[in-house]
């Protein structure tokens, strides 16, 4: 009988086998050059060492496997196996680091496989970062916010490595060293909340042997969740970083000698059609990209889950009312209430997020509806009419309250939809205005030198299927983590 | 022993990437000590419109204007036509606008856009008008001082526009399927159906030639009901003129209703020689039947007058272009010919006529009946104009001069004008009578090479005029043409590489290399007369309105030079609309020092 742990091992070792033996052969794939026929060397090597990786990674998932394999008490070949195996990190191989890093660990905390993703996405924002040391120059707060982002990295690595001592730790460090966890979250790498919210309940006295229950707590077994979550945590905290690590003026500014340049070290994703850095757009293009998916989400949210709590609460007339209108709107598909939208009033960030937020909000006051239903029949709302509450009472304690999580797990699933209607319009000429880093509008320029200079849409393109994706998986990570009856 | 190390390894990180050799963005702003330099100042704020089509240039003016402190609002509006009208309801302060001179001559290219009267001009300048109407009744080589002026005028003194560059006009075709040298590429004509012909001449009666364009919603098919590019191409082969222009712009009789023309002394009477090589065509039973009746004197008079004539049509759309016209009769005494001299004073207008025909005038008939060129009878055009002015051949050239039947034209336009009721009346060229459905009734009578039997919203299907001059170099090779209406210049491409269609006409730049990297297709590209321009809102109560020193600011910002470099290095240098026709040699040369100067003396000016 395996335990627990090793169980939890090997599900992480399966999972990773296959991305890191993809990850290898594409890296295989991309060495070969075509017209004329070669092989890139440098891309080469690194496909050959991330074979190597694979094949160790092969090799431990077949020991830990075996029968004999004791988490408690691994024998030296193992623990040389899983420690090679997180030294994949210079090869850009995440899948080894994080099996290595689970393999070589004693005990499996919450907080600590949070941690791993935590230390990845800063170790992805500096490669990120740093590419831009190859420009003509760097913005004036590049070497300041490099600084504090490699520090932010050294802290989190040793959060990782001793996090889970800190139960020996006397209070007053405890907190301290807590507070400086939150404080590092500032650059928006969502994972350190997570990690300081299990740090924190992993050391309240009560949390001893308890049932782990909570949607943080069960979203660690769905592992593409979390590397959903890896990716949006990036893309946050790419998001916030690139306003000073990011020179603007390489995103919006037409240079005319540098129009259409092949990608280079110096221009990763190459220049446009007016020598603009498509890379540098792209990242620009993440906060225009992530703002509106999560406005759009949160205006239907809120007014639409209102809307809902209210027609499923009061019933009869208020409901009738209610979604008799938002049936209205629900009959009117939302990206042509958008594009009429938009058309009417003009192409601009605004009237794009009102434009989409409009055609969710009855979805989301349905989902809401049917929530209250449910819930409003229940005894505890029972329970709180008769000790004498008022209504705005109920509904704000008691019944909002009960019926989130389905739109929790709703809106994750919306962002996703809401990035790719944005870039959608924006695609179509109707979203943000051309000459904005916006991912549809960089993808429109693709579009026209898709056979002459493809990668000017394959890169925008990627961008706008990772970010879905992530999301997507996040959703059903979270939707799996809610459902009682898987846990 | 870890925890002492990593602070160690921290601190030599962030010493380490200190020491990097990186230039911040200030460091590479940062002008050197001993450049002459100005300050870039902060402007004031402009609106700039356009429709999605001109998304480059938006981009590349407005990042022009910015670059020179102006501050650039864009508007973008969703189509053209809600950009067509918020540019006519004057809410812009520039606008991106672009003008095609169809007729290959310089008066067009300026009259309707800049005269006080013109019917797309917000310009009103006494000057600017003096010089275009001097301008029309000189000789090509006396305008060009003429044009000379008025270009500095229209940019230099005033800045009422900003030209931004004078395109390139493209077209692809298969060259495996259609024979390379039959396929001609004009500067201004739009493009000649008839001496197009397969590589293998066997299939010219059998295999239909596929061509494209973009709008399949025809203006009308009456030539004088309409001129854009839904009917351009199709009506210049539908319809025969007094006159065509070659593929340089020089307008000669071949391939025309006409043998030869001549200009008489004087400059204001036009002489042309009829040919009795071409009947009017008609649709029966699905097929081009030859109607036997001759495209005669009668119809040139017929058709030329209603061309000039505002109200001899509902929705007339090209009576300006022959305001010039003022008589058009047909000879009937040769005396005159003998007794009128040339304009270059080379010899009688009889002389230089009968030059080029191969049986001298006998006679010059008036009647149909009697027209017989190989017995020395012809029917002799004389046309007056109002003023000396011999542009006027260009506009006969063009399209909507083009000769429709007296008879038929008047059988089918029985509603009385006054009452017209679009619903409900059906006029001549109404593109509801070659739809398929219930409202087909073709009742087209064609004077040219083809005729269209029908049209759908995917397609119109050509037949050739059996009675077009037979027998003679212009007799059209193919027999069928069928138009694609492909609304979107990539899927137009895709048709062509799939050999969909046979022949693109009107290729974007950023196209080119892939009709280059193609084995079976062949690039055709030449210097068209389209220009694109900013025109500036003059005609308002706006800033720009007010002072010509911000203009000026606004046209010294522009760099020609990088928007070509945009579009691959394609595009060439413009000044004004009449730079692809008249050589003028005026260059705009960007200049941000002038930018600083002229914004200068406008703020000091409204001080």
């Amino acid at each position: 009988m395996k335990s627990y742990q090793t169980n939890q091992i090997i599900q992480q070792f399966q999972f990773n086998n296959g991305l890191t033996w993809a990850y290898s052969i594409l890296w295989l794939f991309l060495s070969i050059e075509l017209q004329p026929f070669g092989i890139s060397l440098p891309l080469l090597l690194i496909g050959v060492v991330n074979t190597g990786f694979s094949m160790i990674h092969q090799m431990l998932l077949y020991r830990v496997k075996q029968k004999s394999f004791n988490v408690e008490n691994k024998p030296v070949v193992e623990r040389i196996l899983a420690a090679l195996l997180i030294l994949g990190l210079l090869a850009g191989n995440f899948f080894t680091f994080i099996s290595g890093i689970m393999a070589l660990k004693k005990s499996l905390s919450t907080g600590l496989i949070y941690s791993i993703y935590m230390v990845l996405v800063d170790i992805l924002i500096i490669g990120v970062t740093s590419l831009n040391l190859f420009k003509p120059f760097v913005t004036n707060s590049f070497l300041t916010t490099l600084s504090i982002l490699i520090i932010t990295l050294v802290f989190h690595s040793l959060t990782l490595a001793f996090g889970q001592k800190v139960s020996n730790w006397n209070p007053g460090s405890q907190k301290f060293g807590l507070g400086l966890l939150l404080l590092s979250g500032l650059t928006g790498n969502l994972l350190v909340f997570l990690v300081a919210a299990s740090f924190y309940s992993d050391n309240q006295p009560e949390s001893k042997g308890k049932r782990q229950t909570s949607i943080r707590e069960n979203l660690i077994k769905n592992h593409a969740a979390l590397l959903g979550l890896l990716f949006i945590s990036f893309l946050v905290t790419l998001a916030l970083t690139s306003n000073f690590t990011f020179s603007y003026s390489f995103a919006v500014q037409n240079n005319y000698s540098n129009i259409l340049q092949s990608p280079s070290i110096q221009y990763p994703f190459g220049t446009d059609n007016f020598g603009r850095d498509v890379f540098t757009r792209i990242v620009y293009g993440t906060q225009i990209s992530l703002s509106v998916g999560v406005l759009a989400t949160a205006i239907p949210l809120l007014i639409g889950g209102a809307l809902g709590a209210i027609s499923g609460f009061y019933g009869r007339q208020t409901d009738n009312i209610i979604m008799r209108l938002l049936d209205i709107l629900y009959a009117i598909p939302g990206l042509l209430l958008a594009i009429t939208i938009v058309a009417a009033f003009g192409a601009s960030t605004t009237n794009l997020i009102i434009a989409l937020s409009l055609g969710y909000i009855p979805s989301y006051a349905r989902t809401m509806r049917a929530n209250v239903l449910q819930v409003t029949n229940l005894e505890y709302i029972e329970a709180a009419r008769a000790l004498g509450q008022n209504n705005t009472q109920i509904i704000l304690k008691h019944v909002i309250p009960n019926s989130m999580a389905p739109m929790i797990v709703r809106s994750t699933l919306t962002i996703g939809t809401a990035v790719i209607a944005t870039s959608s319009l924006s695609y179509l000429g109707l979203g943000v205005e051309a000459h904005i880093p916006e991912w549809g509008n960089i993808l429109r320029i693709g579009s026209q030198y898709l056979e002459t200079y493809p990668y000017l849409a394959i890169y925008p393109g990627l961008a706008i299927i990772l970010l879905v994706l992530s999301f997507n998986f996040l959703g059903d990570g979270i939707r799996d983590a809610t459902d009682p009856r898987l846990n | 022993m870890k925890k002492q190390l990593l602070p160690f390894l921290t601190i030599a990180a962030t010493i380490s990437l200190a020491a990097c050799d990186v230039q911040t963005e200030d460091e590479a702003n940062t002008v050197p000590e001993d450049y002459e330099s100005f300050e870039t100042t902060e402007k004031l704020s402009l609106e700039l419109l356009g429709s999605p089509a001109d998304e480059t240039d938006l981009n590349i003016v407005r990042d022009q204007l910015n670059r020179n402190g102006f501050d650039v609002t864009l508007n973008t509006q969703p189509d053209y036509a809600s950009y067509r009208s918020l540019r006519d309801a004057g809410n812009y302060d520039i606008s991106i606008a672009s003008w095609t001179t169809v007729t290959g001559n310089p008066d067009y290219s300026v009259r309707s856009l800049f005269t006080s009267n013109g019917d797309n001009s917000i310009i009103s300048d006494e000057e600017v008008d003096a010089l275009i109407n001097e301008a029309a009744l000189q000789t090509p080589e006396e305008y060009i001082e003429t044009y000379d002026k008025l270009e500095q005028e229209l940019v230099e003194e005033n800045a009422y526009i900003v030209p931004l560059y004078n395109s390139l006009k493209a077209q692809a075709f298969n060259h495996d399927l259609l024979d390379p040298d039959t396929i001609r590429l004009s500067k201004s004509r739009a493009f000649a159906w008839e001496p197009v012909s397969y590589n293998d001449e066997s299939v010219n009666e059998t295999e239909s030639l596929m061509l494209t364009q973009t709008m399949g919603d025809l203006t009308s098919l009456d030539p004088i009901k309409g001129n854009d590019g839904s009917i351009n191409q199709l009506n210049t082969n539908m319809y025969v003129r007094l006159v065509n222009l070659t593929d340089d712009d020089d307008v000669v009789s071949e391939g025309s209703l006409s043998y030869i023309h001549a200009i008489a002394e004087g400059n204001a009477d036009y002489y042309f020689v009829l040919r009795d090589d071409i009947n009017f065509a008609a649709i029966e039973d699905g097929e081009a039947i030859d109607t036997g009746s001759l495209v005669s004197g009668q119809d040139v008079i017929y058709s030329l007058d209603r061309a000039k004539n505002p109200d001899s049509v509902p929705d007339h759309r090209t009576y300006s272009l022959h305001e010039h016209i003022d008589t058009v009769s047909l000879l009937t005494d040769m005396s005159e010919l003998e007794n009128t001299q040339l304009t270059d004073g080379s010899g009688s207008v009889l002389e230089a006529l009968e030059a080029e025909l191969e049986t001298p005038i006998s006679s010059v008939v008036e009647s149909e009946d009697e027209v017989n060129n190989a017995s020395g009878n012809y029917q002799v055009i004389k046309l007056t104009t109002t003023e000396p002015f011999p542009q006027v051949l260009n506009y006969l050239a063009h399209q909507s001069a083009g000769i429709v039947s007296q008879e038929q034209v008047e059988s089918i336009n029985t509603y009385d004008n006054d009452n017209f009721d679009i619903t409900t009346d059906i006029s001549y060229g109404d593109q509801r009578a070659i739809t398929e459905g219930e409202t087909y009734d073709n009742h087209l009578y064609a004077s040219g090479p083809y005729i269209m039997i029908e049209k759908n919203d995917y397609e119109a299907t050509f037949q050739k005029n059996p009675a077009y001059m037979t027998d003679t170099e212009n007799e059209p090779n193919i027999s069928n043409v069928t138009v694609r209406f492909i609304g979107d210049e990539d899927s137009a491409l895709s048709a062509l590489r799939s050999e969909e269609i046979d022949l693109m006409y009107g290729l974007g730049e950023t196209k080119y290399e892939i009709v280059e990297d193609e084995e079976n297709l062949t690039l055709q590209s030449r210097q068209s007369n389209g220009v694109k321009y900013l025109m500036i809102n003059v005609d308002s109560d706006r800033e720009v309105a007010q002072s010509a020193d911000l203009r000026k600011a606004i046209l010294y910002s522009i760099n020609q030079d990088e928007i070509s470099s945009a579009y691959d290095g394609l595009k060439l240098k413009a000044y004004t609309t009449v730079t692809p026709l008249v050589d003028t040699g005026n260059e705009l040369i960007a200049d941000p020092a002038k930018v600083e100067e002229f914004y200068q003396n406008y703020q000091d000016s409204g001080e």
